[in-house]
């Protein structure tokens, strides 16, 4: 009898219990909808990228901090949630499945490396989660994307093949180099950059006359730049990692190399750091980015200076992509009236985003048209010498 | 292209030379603890971020933040002995590759926690290019050179005359029997451990200037380079560790000119899987001790 009674008491509590967790509950993921658009944003927030992450997580940041302080999307707040990749596609993969699976985000911002993009396109693609990449410059990401493939992948961020084309065809044309080492970094993105080289250089009559691919956290350069001195190159094609940057630079100084070759590609060529550690080898270097601090339109020069002031430190262009694309993001989400899934994907495609280095549109591999900046280091100043938008011809599928 | 080969063996040199320094110390605790160290690389990173925290925040000299890295690399390996080091005496064998691994995670994690996992930028050091037989070479280096080659005379004298260096080789030969004649084991221990440290550490500060960049995980790096120097070089073996650093260092070297840089990396390894067909039991040991 004091069974039958003590599991009615059971019960009854069980259900008091149940319904006291679920109201609550779901109210709670009712206002969760209403009110509040999670953006999950991956990037190396350590290991050898780490500065690449700490900049686009400052530059993601500060767009939602603008975009909520002006009432929000529509009125919805932004909630940004970050994962650390490291850089590397092991741990970006499982970064993106937290962001997705524990923090339940509706759209992934990320990765700065290419390779680790790379990987991240299929866990999108299965979760069917939008993947909005802002930094990644291998031509592969998007000839797989949109009707290559991974429908939920876009990218506003220009590829290495403008870049590749770009750089080569001002260094053979206006500075009348002929003679070329390769020394990039060894991933997914350096590797292109160069595939693509290799593709427009016997157009200017290039040659590579030797070619080196550097490990991430590589610090001697002596034998590689030796023998490049030795082989008579007049110029180093480097895409490489800015935080490498200044290592080679300084070792060029050292074995003599520095106002006999010249650096071009890109690697944070430069920045007023890069600049400073070693200012007579980087004289003369011609770099393609995507944007830099002294491009000049008002947004652009606003974006600077609230940057600055902000985090104490100019922004690098890492810094910018990630901002602009958090805003392009909110753009699509006002267009598509709310943040479900599906109508913010179609409204991207449809996009036009004013943004300050010109209108982006997204074309059939939802790749973002944009132009490739290029500058040179004169005086230990970079100088703007004009934007490329090339229109890319995919592969046959 | 004859000059050219010389240049890269010189340039072998210089980097053999960081590794020794910072080989020998890993080999001499794998001597008194059979253990290998594998936060070794850690108190190298910890030496380099004692003094560029030395130049970047309290505005010292480089000389100065030699020794502020080394000190402050010192009370860490002191901590460390004191707590984990001296309790590996007559553990098993995993017991220690389990404690230098997680050491390795918390130091590395404590830097990053402390200074964020961004690059700095190591500003200190002769970095200004001097011209000898030829060559040029970065000021750093020729120190580099300079400070290599007695610390390895003064560490095989310690090691063969000194009361502190006969405990040391006794304790690697028979823990028991340094007990029953009276040498304080976990002392010995330590001080090897605490050296051992300082040299990396040392190895780091004077390094820095020439790698120009400082971050938590730089130590990784540097354990795995060491690693094949110190069996290449016979585990607990002064001299050979020396001789093995620099084969590294050169062999490295002429890979980087003539294979391309990024077989760099698989030198260590393939070169130590070679040596261990020849000599299995390690370059200058006649006969497996262990």
């Amino acid at each position: 009898m004091t069974h039958t009674l003590s599991r009615r008491a059971l019960c009854i509590s069980t259900a008091i219990l149940s319904l006291a967790v679920t109201v609550p509950g779901l109210c709670g993921v009712a206002q969760a909808a209403d009110g509040t658009i999670k953006l999950g944003l991956v990037a190396p927030m350590s290991g050898p990228n780490a500065r690449y992450g700490a900049f686009s997580m400052r530059g993601a940041e500060l767009a939602v901090k603008e975009i909520n302080d002006a009432g929000g999307v529509d009125g919805q707040k932004i909630e940004l949630y970050s994962a650390d990749s490291q850089g590397t596609p092991v741990e970006g993969v499982s970064a993106t499945r937290r962001l997705i699976d524990e923090d339940e985000v509706d759209f992934v911002i990320g990765d700065v490396s290419s390779s680790v993009t790379l990987a991240m396109q299929p866990v999108a693609e299965d979760a069917g989660v939008l993947l909005l990449n802002a930094a990644s410059s291998n031509p592969k990401i998007t000839y797989a994307a949109g009707v290559g493939g991974f429908k939920w992948t876009y990218r506003n961020y220009p590829t290495d093949e403008n870049r590749a084309f770009v750089v080569a065809k001002y260094a053979a044309e206006q500075r009348g180099f002929t003679k070329f080492a390769v020394l990039s970094v060894d991933s997914d993105y350096g590797r292109s950059a160069i595939e693509f080289t290799k593709k427009y250089l016997p157009e200017f009559k290039g040659e590579i006359l030797s070619e080196d691919y550097y490990k991430e956290g590589e610090v001697d350069f002596r034998s590689v730049l030796a023998k490049i001195r030795d082989s008579g190159a007049q110029a180093i094609i480097m895409y490489g990692l800015a935080d490498t940057t200044p290592i080679i630079a300084r070792q060029m100084i050292e074995l003599g190399l520095a106002g006999k070759v010249t650096l071009i590609g890109n690697g944070e060529f430069n920045t007023e750091k890069t600049i400073k550690s070693a200012p007579t080898a980087l004289e003369g270097a011609v770099e393609a980015a995507a944007w830099l601090p002294a491009w000049d339109s008002p947004e652009s020069k606003a974006f600077v200076e609230k940057f600055t002031t902000t985090y104490d430190e100019a922004p690098n262009n890492h810094a910018y992509v990630h901002w602009d694309t958090v805003r392009l993001l909110a753009q699509a989400i006002h267009e598509a009236g709310g943040n479900d899934r599906e109508k913010v994907r179609e409204a991207l495609s449809k996009i036009k985003y004013k943004s300050p280095v010109g209108e982006v549109t997204f074309d059939d591999h939802n790749q973002a048209r944009l132009p490739m900046i290029l500058l040179q280091i004169e005086n230990g100043k970079p100088s703007i010498k004009g934007a490329y938008t090339a229109e890319i011809q995919y592969p046959a599928q | 292209m004859f000059s050219t080969i010389i240049e890269q063996i010189v340039n072998g040199i210089v980097t053999g030379s960081v590794y020794a320094i910072v080989a020998v110390g890993m080999t001499m605790i794998f001597g008194v603890l059979r253990a290998i160290n594998f936060a070794h690389g850690e108190y190298y990173m910890l030496g380099t971020f004692g003094a560029w925290f030395a130049v970047d925040y309290l505005g010292l000299s480089y000389e100065a933040s030699i020794i502020v890295g080394v000190l402050s690399t010192i009370v860490v390996a002191y901590v460390v002995g004191r707590l984990v080091m001296q309790r590996m005496v007559g553990a098993p064998a995993e017991a220690g590759v389990l404690a230098t691994l997680g050491i390795a995670l918390v130091l590395q994690n404590t830097v990053i926690l402390v200074f964020g996992g961004g690059y700095k930028f190591f500003s200190g050091g002769y970095i200004e290019p001097l011209s000898i037989l030829g060559f040029s070479l970065a000021g750093q280096r020729i120190l580099i050179l300079v400070v290599c080659l007695p610390v390895f005379i003064g560490l095989e004298f310690m090691v063969t005359y000194s009361r502190m260096g006969k405990s040391m080789r006794a304790v690697s030969q028979n823990v028991e029997c340094c007990e029953v004649v009276g040498i304080d084991v976990p002392k010995v221990v330590l001080h090897t451990f605490i050296l051992g440290a300082a040299l990396a550490a040392l190895s780091g500060v004077l390094t820095a200037p020439v790698n120009v960049s400082v971050y938590g995980g730089m130590g990784e790096l540097i354990t795995f380079k060491t690693l094949p120097i110190i069996i290449m070089g016979g585990l607990g073996n002064v001299r050979g560790t020396f001789v093995a650093a620099m084969i590294l260092g050169i062999a490295e070297s002429l890979v980087a000119t003539y294979v391309g840089l990024q077989f760099r990396d698989t030198v260590g390894f393939a070169t130590l899987i070679l040596m261990l067909m020849w000599r299995p039991y390690g370059l200058f040991s006649t006969q497996a001790r262990f």
